[in-house]
């Protein structure tokens, strides 16, 4: 019996050597980080590698809370770097920036301006989508309110409008004018650290104006910008729920603004398959970011987060492989439905007319066509400002934003730029 | 000659997780390792030093002493407490002893979460009182309450087996001497499982030196607070403070350094322990 069970496994070993080298084929592992779309994804990635012969699109997604970028680094080091891989922005490039290859000569970048560059001007990273944020609001609410959003255009009107709603409570039947959420412990501190700041950093400015985030990374800051923008945290703060402002999940900050107990929401476009998901009927839209009184606020907050990148380590083949996959991703029929209707997502390129279907997606196409938006630029500050230092600024402003707490708010960020100049 | 080629597996597995990481860490400690670069500078003690006057390190070290001390007392406490219960004639006793041992067999990131909701939702719904992990001031006393919870049933298991393992003779000639129920438990059981009171008093300090999947989960680092002019979170203890700053800003060699901190910190708290509990231990 034994002499028959290792002679089957001495075959099997033997065959197992056989097989391996026999096939030629190339495989490309694609690491996704967004595992909403990771479906969506390897469905595509079926369909290119059944018409490309000799070629497999493997994806493999994390994401959803879990830590993306420390499994990339996990991945490195056990030396399994994808091919195709994920970076989030200047902290991301800093660190990979010896494993990417260059894409300029690629045809996509005809039909999009948010590429990836690096400091030399070389496109190396292919925009996964546009997302973007505004300050969204219930279509239906504001209407019954007697209040027109395409007048909300600056803080001061803004303020009075957000009066006049908390007064109607009892008869809108809601809770709170705005869902903002700003918690460390509730996990949703990118709100405020992140998107709320990239006001600060990009509002009302030229979209590719960093000048603002440049200054800050060198230590400086805009005094008057930065108060005026501390007071609209504040307004915005002022008239959330206080529980979801301090402890709120991503979940808790959404559902009243499902369930219309809040009229405005702080959130991006991301959120649409959610709101759906809570069988959202409403019509709902976004608004700019009023923040001052100085001019007249109509822009959206559009950028495009996430880049895939080529593993340049991969040898030839591969790359030239997954050159040929983000092409198709781009000029196939199945690419761009994959984009909009599978994925959900707002493409970054111009030759794909598709129109999304949830409500803030379809704002962002429309903001994005008509022009005049602000640049979204957190991923310009160094890896995990966010978190590790934004993050704890915004979450004891949430418990205190009183005027002194303005003041406190105001000498934090201040005392972060210097920080950050100094390389701490 | 078979000796190691028996005990190899283990020898190599022991090697390569556990020594070589060692070693690894702590030149890593010394260098601007971030985990892709593969140049590497050395730079000395420059991470500890900044280590050492950074306000957020300072801050979570002093947390996680505070956490320490809490919890030692009130898992021993409550550990002894449920002991003298589980091994006193009471109706149901085994039903109680598997019942407060339960909750350690529950994942800390699920508890972690299942008790957020409880604080957050269930409690201040009941109470109409702010929850206990909203507050910086409370929070600390919140994670501990959930930590005992957690953990005093397993420490309580160390106490029974002590307290069985004591020779039932003492503690009636005591009864017969006269000697309340209080006085025999702290005159003659205390003494009598003292290994057991090092044990687990060894243990709880460990656990709370190294509390993570909890932290992260109830409360990740929250709600912040303002300390020496800065703003920190209020309840990051040390193995998350190592996290944050190894995953999330990928300064490596400056979580491997704190890492190195904690355990020093850790082994010279162990020993003192240790080796203060061993001298009350008596022989029956």
């Amino acid at each position: 019996m034994r002499k028959i069970l290792s002679l089957a496994l001495a075959t099997l070993f033997v065959l197992g050597l056989a097989v391996v080298p026999a096939s030629a084929e190339i495989e490309l592992t694609l690491y996704n980080n967004k595992v909403e779309i990771s479906e969506a994804l390897q469905n595509i990635a079926k369909v290119f590698s059944d018409q490309t012969e000799g070629v497999t699109v493997k994806v493999e997604s994390v994401g959803g809370g879990a830590d993306y970028s420390g499994n990339l680094t996990a991945k490195h080091t056990a030396d399994q770097l994808p091919d195709i891989f994920v970076i989030e922005g200047d902290g991301d490039y800093g660190l990979w920036k010896d494993f990417v290859t260059d894409l300029s000569e690629e045809k996509w970048n005809a039909d999009t301006t948010l590429a990836y560059l690096d400091p030399e001007g070389k496109v190396v990273g292919f925009p996964v989508a546009i997302e973007g944020f505004g300050l969204g609001y219930n279509v239906e609410l504001l209407q019954k309110a007697d209040i027109d959003p395409a007048s909300l255009t600056s803080y001061s009107a803004l303020k009075a409008a957000f009066e006049k709603l908390d007064g109607m409570k009892t008869e809108l039947g809601i809770d709170s004018v705005v869902s903002m959420a700003a918690s460390v412990s509730g996990g949703t501190w990118w709100v405020a650290g992140h998107h709320n700041f990239s006001i600060y950093l990009g509002g009302g400015l030229e979209f590719t104006d960093t000048s603002i985030v440049d200054k800050y990374n060198a230590g400086e800051v805009d005094e008057a910008r930065l108060t005026e923008y501390a007071n609209y945290v504040k307004l915005l703060f002022d008239f959330s729920d206080q529980t979801v402002l301090t402890t709120g999940t991503y979940d808790n900050q959404l559902a009243p603004f499902a369930n219309q107990k809040a009229v405005f929401i702080h959130q991006g476009n991301w959120i649409d398959p959610s709101l759906k998901a809570m069988n959202v009927t409403f019509e709902y839209d976004y608004i700019s970011h009023p923040f001052n009184d100085t001019q007249e606020h109509k822009g959206l907050y559009l950028f495009a987060p996430s880049f895939y990148v080529i593993n340049n380590k991969a040898g030839d083949e591969k790359i030239q492989a997954a050159k040929d996959f983000l092409n198709f991703l781009v000029y196939s029929e199945e690419g761009a439905n994959y984009m909009v209707n599978e994925a959900g997502m707002v493409p970054a390129f111009a030759n794909i007319t598709l129109q999304p279907s949830g409500g803030f997606s379809k704002a962002l196409v429309r903001a994005n066509a008509e022009g005049g938006n602000h640049g979204v630029y957190f991923g310009k500050l160094p890896a995990g400002t966010g978190q590790s230092k934004l993050a704890p600024i915004f979450d004891v402003f949430a418990q205190d934003h009183s005027d002194e707490g303005v003041s406190f708010l105001v000498a934090d960020l201040t005392k972060l730029a210097t920080d950050l100049a100094a390389g701490q | 000659m078979w000796d190691a080629v028996f005990l190899a597996p283990s020898l190599i597995a022991l090697v390569m997780v556990v020594i070589l990481p060692f070693f690894l860490g702590i030149f890593y400690s010394l260098t601007d390792w971030n985990g892709v670069r593969p140049v590497i500078t050395y730079l000395g003690f420059e991470n500890y030093k900044e280590m050492f006057s950074s306000v957020d390190f300072l801050y979570s070290f002093m947390i996680t002493l505070l956490y320490t001390v809490i919890n030692v007392v009130l898992v021993n406490v409550v550990a002894f407490l449920l002991a003298l219960l589980v091994t006193s004639r009471v109706r149901g006793r085994n039903l109680y002893r598997a019942a407060f041992f339960v909750p350690n067999l529950i994942g800390g990131i699920i508890l972690g979460y299942t008790w957020q909701f409880m604080f957050n939702v269930f409690i201040t719904n009941l109470t109409a009182a702010g929850s206990l992990i909203a507050s910086k001031d409370t929070v600390i006393l919140g994670m501990s309450i959930v930590n005992t919870w957690q953990y005093a049933g397993y420490i309580m298991l160390i106490f029974v087996a002590g307290i069985q393992s004591t020779p039932l003779e003492v503690m009636e000639a005591a009864t017969v001497d006269g000697a309340s129920y209080f006085k025999r438990v702290t005159r003659i059981l205390m003494p009598m499982i003292a290994n057991a009171f090092t044990v687990s008093l060894f243990l709880t300090i460990v656990n709370s030196f190294k509390m993570f999947d909890l932290n992260v989960a109830l409360t990740n680092g929250g709600p912040s607070a303002r300390f020496m002019g800065q703003v920190v979170n209020s309840s990051q203890l040390l193995t998350l403070t190592i996290y944050n700053k190894s995953i999330t800003t990928k300064e490596l060699a400056k979580g491997q350094a704190m890492s190195v901190v904690l355990f020093v910190v850790l082994v010279v708290f162990s020993l003192i322990q240790v080796s203060l509990g061993k001298r009350r231990e008596v022989e029956a």
